[in-house]
């Protein structure tokens, strides 16, 4: 359904997109995450046809992003959502519509719909009276009323308290049932993790690491292996040089805190718990505790989450293994040794 | 083109319904009612000033009698209201008391002895009333006077000239005084009974050579007697200073049209707000940004939302046409003008970052095209520098005056080209790169130009379109926009010829031929700085002196448009050969000197516009000053090509 190919888009002499190569296939949800500035927005706006790429190739439903005949078929969302606050969601909404041309009858229908399925009840009050919630909700109306089979939603539910945001992401899953392609961006990423199929990893311009959630999550997480004693373990070699390598960070960010504990044990009510990378790790907690008197209580593992993976990738100027893309978008399994943060090793 | 058409109507549609919708019941109720009070002082005073209604009518009463020479002059005098002189009293029932004095003349009154008005005595109330009484008494009697006289078929006899020769010696030099006229000054209160002053005979002698006094008498005498003297009352009721309205002003320029014809522009004011406010709330907040995602092209939205002020300028134009006696002439050169309006603020809106600047936008606008608009039509009767503005159209058409096609495509053709270039300017910054950026109003204005400009040398360039028409493709969008500024240049040069023509020819000279200089300079290299600046063309001397010739020839080209201005003879005057002087009287020239007079301006444009171009790929400061040095070289081929045209 969308079909990117070397994109590159510069104003003057910054790069906000390099070499950008990825497709969407129908009926999928393709998020695109990122820090700022890494040109989510930019590729959103190149897929829409707001801008011209610089370079590159760019078909969305078969047509070019400059093709008129394209923006019939795509709804779009921006980060935010500026509408005519003197008008009514109705009259705003059936605006767009007309621009689309679509009947009124045809209008009405699908304005309600949306509507309904958004739950917005005050079809009649003005725009500018209206809650950033409710605004945000009739954006993503505005952005169905000429039922288009490509979405670009860009931070669909930034600054939304958690009640919207729970129903804008619902709502997004029910695009999907409903065979819509969906393109989307976000910081955060457990909403990404929460509705896309598919994600892009963005830095500085540059892809950095793409595939399925969970695809990405086994290249670039690592499990951690949390031990529950009802002791500190006592100070080792073995943990020490654990803790030299920062390996509690992936824990949860508290290591060291216990004067109790190793650098990697955080006191967890009655117990202590102490993260760890790997099984051989788990054994010399397992004897550290007990060389303390006391003994193992419980062992569990803790997947990394997509939040996880991107500060390994982008977050952490930390060697490791991440996809690139190519110009012919067969990368999606090579690898590289180079770190995130240099995306011009990165290529 | 329908489906285009289509889409315009819809955004026009749903424009005015959102213009309509900004606004809530009770303001739009309380703007009405304002608008309609405004309406009924500003129509009640023209309709005063037109039909000759005076709020100061049958102020004074003046006790006369019936039969009176004087009696049909305060009968006609709107201030005057004419009361029986018998039984008359000052200060009670009248302010001015006037009785002819009868008695036989000195020559015995004629062959039968009768008594005669001999004089006449005029007696006001010693209050301030009473003094305003007599000074309107006496100007309705002087009105009476030119009347009469102007319905004299015997105008030399009615305006009698006198005409004073002085000879003076070549080496003596003029002196300050008048050499013509000596008018002849009308006395009559010799109490004659309507004895028209006479002309006066000054001798004059001529400083060393024979003073041949050869001023003539015109006798006013032998007038019938309707023909009143002014009535002189010592003690000094009628002082020198006279009381006097507006409406006794006779300026010697259309007034009353010109006031109407301003009216003309007056709605336009209202109506800039309102567009400027529609198009930078797009800008506001990204508000515009989904119309940019719509099926419409830019140039659909922006039609689409200007086309219920075009049409609201067009009804406003109509209605004020139809109140104030204009017919489809006026609606046709105001027309042009709203356009420029309205395009002019097309564009500071797009440019502007705040609704504080964009303030400034639409009153520079306004100032600037009133003064364009309505100074030169100050001039109608006079001059064809008048013919400039589009308003001086409706001063002829309001006068009853025939105006030629050629004149009305003159005076309308600059404003409508650019109003549309205006509205091509602004377009090429409607888009989302540039439109929702916060940068100054100069860079957006470079951004605009750029926009239009294509990629001139350079690595990047480098392979695309390779080859003598490659590189030719790539310069001919810099001819085009130079030859694009040509109608801004033709108004600003018109305007400064308006403005400079009054003055000294030994001052408006100089100033003008400096000044067109530097406008056409701007004018072909603004957009190659821009270009530069932007990085569409390679910062290099080659590209810049290729820019540059690409420039001046599509000036030159250009240029040629504006041998218009000889249609409506404004070749006629000085100031308007030294503007548009390689236009204007070649005749008489051998063929080499045509040709190579033909193609000088050609070689002064490519050198001086290469020479900018080069400062301009060096920067900012570089660009000023090359610009100074071409403004000067221009200039001085002015001086040059003005000497040789005479």
């Amino acid at each position: 359904m969308i079909e990117v190919a070397g994109l590159r888009k510069t104003y003057g002499e910054f790069a906000a997109v390099v070499d950008s190569t990825f497709s969407v296939g129908e009926g999928e949800v393709f998020g695109i995450v990122g820090p700022n500035g890494a040109g989510k927005t930019t590729t959103l706006k190149v897929l829409s046809g707001l801008v011209e790429p610089t370079d590159g190739e760019v078909t969305v439903a078969g047509f070019d992003s400059d093709d008129p005949e394209m923006r019939r078929r795509l709804g779009f969302l921006p980060e935010e959502s500026p509408l005519y606050e003197e008008m009514t969601p109705r009259s705003y909404l059936g605006f767009f519509a007309d621009l689309y041309d679509v009947p009124s009858d045809v209008a009405d229908e699908r304005i309600e719909s949306a509507l309904d399925r958004l739950q917005l009840d005050h079809r009649e009050r003005r725009l500018g009276d209206m809650s950033k919630g409710m605004k945000r909700k009739v954006a993503i109306a505005r952005s169905l009323v000429n039922d288009p089979d490509v979405l670009v939603y860009d931070e669909p539910a930034s600054g939304l308290d958690p009640v919207t945001t729970d129903s804008v992401l619902q709502f997004t899953r029910e695009l999907r049932e409903a065979g819509k392609t969906v393109v989307f961006s976000a910081h955060n990423l457990y909403h990404v993790e929460s509705v896309c199929d598919r994600v892009v990893v963005m830095n500085e311009g540059r892809i950095v690491a793409r595939g399925s959630v969970d695809g990405i999550r086994e290249r670039h997480g690592e499990t951690t292996y949390h031990v529950f004693s009802d002791v500190a373990p006592s100070r080792t070699d073995a943990l020490a040089e654990l803790a030299d390598d920062d390996v509690g960070d992936l824990a949860d960010g508290r290591a060291g805190e216990s004067d109790d504990a190793t650098a990697l044990t955080v006191e967890v009510g009655d117990r202590f718990r102490t993260a760890v990378p790997t099984m051989a790790a788990v054994e010399a907690v397992r004897d550290a505790v007990t060389a303390a008197g006391g003994e193992v209580v419980d062992i569990r593992t803790r997947e990394p989450s997509l939040e996880d993976v991107f500060l390994d990738i982008v977050g952490r100027p930390m060697p490791g293994r991440y996809t690139v893309g190519t110009s012919d978008g067969s990368a999606d399994e090579e690898t590289s040794e180079r770190t995130a943060n240099d995306p011009e090793g990165a290529e | 083109m329908i489906d285009r058409l289509r889409r315009v109507l819809r955004v026009a549609r749903w424009e005015t319904a959102r213009a309509g919708g900004g606004v809530d019941r009770r303001t739009l109720l309380a703007a009405l009612a304002l608008l309609l009070v405004v309406g009924s002082v500003v129509g009640g005073g023209l309709a005063a000033g037109v039909v000759g209604l005076d709020v100061d009518r049958d102020v004074y009463r003046v006790a006369v009698e019936d039969g009176s020479s004087y009696a049909e002059a305060v009968e006609t005098a709107p201030a005057l209201t004419a009361v029986p002189v018998e039984g008359a009293s000052l200060g009670t029932s009248a302010d001015l008391i006037v009785r002819d004095v009868r008695g036989v003349p000195a020559d015995g009154g004629g062959s039968n002895g009768e008594s005669t008005v001999v004089g006449v005595v005029v007696s006001a109330s010693d209050t301030e009333k009473g003094e305003a009484a007599a000074a309107e008494f006496r100007e309705a009697v002087e009105a009476h006077n030119e009347r009469l006289m102007a319905a004299e078929e015997n105008e030399t006899a009615a305006f009698p000239i006198a005409v004073t020769l002085r000879y003076v010696s070549r080496t003596s030099g003029v002196d300050g005084g008048a050499t013509l006229g000596g008018g002849g000054s009308s006395d009559g209160a010799e109490g004659d009974g309507g004895s028209g002053g006479g002309g006066t005979s000054d001798d004059a002698t001529g400083g060393g050579d024979e003073g041949d006094a050869t001023g003539t008498a015109a006798d006013g005498g032998e007038s019938d007697d309707t023909d009143l003297a002014v009535p002189s009352i010592a003690g000094g009721t009628f002082g020198a200073a006279t009381v006097g309205s507006p409406g006794s002003i006779s300026p010697p320029f259309p007034f009353v049209s010109l006031l109407l014809a301003f009216v003309f522009l007056v709605p336009m004011n209202f109506l800039i707000q309102a567009y400027g406010s529609s198009i930078l709330d797009e800008r506001t907040n990204r508000r515009g940004e989904p119309l940019l995602v719509t099926p419409l092209s830019p140039v659909e939205i922006v039609a689409g939302k200007t086309l219920p002020y075009v049409a609201l300028a067009a009804a406003v134009t109509t209605l004020i046409a139809l109140a104030v006696g204009g017919g489809p002439l006026s609606v046709v050169a105001v027309f042009p003008v709203a356009l420029a309006f309205l395009g002019a603020t097309f564009v500071g809106a797009m440019f502007a970052r705040s609704f504080k600047e964009l303030t400034f936008v639409t009153v520079g606008v306004s100032v600037l095209l009133t003064t364009y608009a309505f100074v030169p039509a100050i001039f109608t009767n006079v001059t064809p520098v008048a013919l400039v503005s589009p308003l001086t159209l409706v001063v002829f058409d309001l006068q009853g005056e025939a105006v030629s096609a050629g004149d009305v495509l003159f005076a309308t053709t600059p404003m409508s080209i650019g109003a549309g270039l205006l509205f091509a300017l602004g377009l090429g910054v409607y888009r989302e790169e540039d439109m929702f950026t916060q940068k100054p109003v100069g860079r957006k204005f470079l951004d605009a130009l750029a926009v239009r400009l294509a990629p001139v040398g350079g690595d990047a360039h480098r392979g695309r379109g390779a080859g003598a028409r490659g590189r030719l493709r790539a310069l001919a969008p810099v001819a085009l926009l130079t030859a694009c500024a040509i109608p801004f240049v033709f108004v600003a040069e018109l305007m400064a010829v308006a403005l400079l023509f009054a003055l000294p020819v030994t001052v408006s000279i100089p100033v003008l031929l400096v000044t067109i200089a530097f406008i056409e300079e701007v004018a072909k290299s603004v957009h190659l700085y821009a270009g530069f600046e932007r990085g569409v063309f390679a910062r290099t001397d080659r590209v810049a002196v290729a820019v540059g010739a690409a420039s001046a020839v599509g000036f030159f080209l250009a240029e040629k448009a504006t041998a218009v201005v000889q249609a409506v003879g404004l070749t006629e005057l000085y100031v308007g050969r030294a503007a548009f002087g390689s236009v204007a009287g070649v005749g008489g020239l051998s063929v080499p000197v045509l040709v190579a007079l033909a193609f000088a301006p050609l070689a002064l444009h490519g050198v001086a516009t290469a020479v900018t171009a080069v400062g301009a790929s060096r920067g900012r400061t570089r660009y000023v000053l090359t610009l100074a040095l071409a403004t000067l070289l221009h200039a001085a081929y002015n001086f040059a090509v003005v000497s040789v045209h005479g």
